[in-house]
């Protein structure tokens, strides 16, 4: 559901597919696409994400947000 | 006389910050920008934390003002150095190179005030939730580490995102500058291009030389490809890493090439091997002066442009 969520979110980013394994990086994404990729997951969501340096994989951040 | 929230917030007498340049913003830089009325800014860069305790407590040692420290967040000493500054309680922490979320809590409880520079309007959000005291929309024309968007087309987004006193940087350099970025919606500046060539600042003859003789399409944009693109003077170095980032070189390599850049410019005025980092604005800064001159100077002219702004209105 939340990968769901996030999956398309990155769907306006990128073409690739996306997994939960798909590193940010290898997404050619910089960093201010990905934290405005991360305020529309927030939006949408209505979680508050606490951003921090080991969030390197879709996996991750579907992770962090399903903690909340 | 200028006066802005920002004045009150930090307890300043121009609201002008000299930004944090890696190699050259040291402790008698901020001092004499501090001095002169504005916030004179310590840059943390790459450095080790006992490298920058020293110059805070230089620099507390030179002035009675109040004062910032730049933290460079992909500094390899970024914890180490986010922790002296806890330590020391400097007055102002602002940072750059990315999102300084993760270390706010602290710096805030240690009853620091945090200005972020950012570059887009997410950021400057997140800022704002994390607890920021302040942004700083800083636009592409500026030196270093860079944004895509335009201090032109950044301000007045940031300025509608946030509720928050927003300074303007990035191709600022003079009293016109200051004033457009007030008619945009900003309540302060940080210029640092113009300080660089302050009778102050310890940085190479050479390197000011090159800011003061630069003209307007002197400068180039180089290391989109790894993530984390910089604005300096055009010269060999600069040229032939341009060259290389369109070439078949690896990463590595790349990164590599850019390796002890900044010290060979900053420290042995390297003309040919070094990167000269500064901002668009260079082609209009073309004298070197103290740096409350500068100030000064700046907000004398600011002043002007402003009483004359209502002329075109009928």
């Amino acid at each position: 559901m939340v990968f769901d969520k996030v999956k398309e979110i990155l769907g306006e980013y990128v073409d690739t597919e996306i997994t939960m394994e798909t590193a940010f990086d290898d997404l050619g994404i910089d960093s201010l696409d990905m934290l405005d990729m991360v305020m529309k997951v927030e939006e949408e969501l209505g979680v508050e994400i606490e951003l921090n340096p080991s969030i390197t994989t879709v996996g991750a951040l579907v992770e962090l947000i399903e903690s909340k | 006389m200028i006066k802005t929230p920002l004045c009150e917030l930090l307890g300043i007498e121009y609201p002008i910050f000299q930004g944090g340049m890696a190699w050259i913003a040291d402790a008698d830089l901020a001092a004499a920008v501090s001095n002169g009325g504005g916030l004179g800014i310590i840059s943390a860069m790459n450095a080790g934390g006992d490298w920058l305790r020293d110059q805070i407590r230089k620099a507390k040692s030179m002035t009675d003002k109040p004062f910032g420290v730049n933290i460079m967040l992909m500094s390899p000493h970024v914890d180490e150095v986010a922790q002296v500054v806890a330590e020391e309680k400097v007055a102002v922490v602002t940072t750059g190179a990315g999102n300084p979320t993760r270390f706010m809590d602290k710096w805030i409880a240690a009853g620091i005030k945090v200005i972020p520079v950012v570059a887009s309007v997410a950021l400057a959000k997140m800022a704002q939730r994390a607890g920021a005291s302040a942004v700083i929309a800083e636009g592409g024309e500026s030196g270093g580490h860079v944004g895509d968007l335009t201090t032109m087309v950044l301000v007045p987004q940031i300025v509608d995102a946030v509720d928050l006193p927003v300074l303007a940087a990035g191709g600022i350099g003079d009293g016109r500058g200051v004033a457009a970025a007030f008619m945009l919606g900003a309540v302060g500046v940080q210029l640092g291009t113009r300080f660089l060539v302050a009778n102050e600042c310890n940085v190479h003859e050479n390197y000011k030389k090159k800011v003061l003789k630069a003209g307007d399409v002197d400068t180039i944009m180089t290391g989109k490809r790894l993530g984390h693109p910089v604005r300096q003077i055009k010269n060999q170095f600069s040229r032939n890493y341009f060259k290389a980032e369109y070439s078949s070189i690896s990463d590595e390599e790349l990164e590599q090439m850019g390796v002890g850049s900044l010290y060979k410019a900053a420290i042995e005025g390297n003309e040919k091997e070094g990167s000269f980092l500064a901002g668009q604005i260079s082609a209009i800064v073309n004298k070197e002066q103290p740096a409350a001159e500068i100030i000064t100077e700046i907000f004398a002219e600011a002043e002007e442009v402003l009483k004359g702004a209502g002329k075109w209105v009928r």
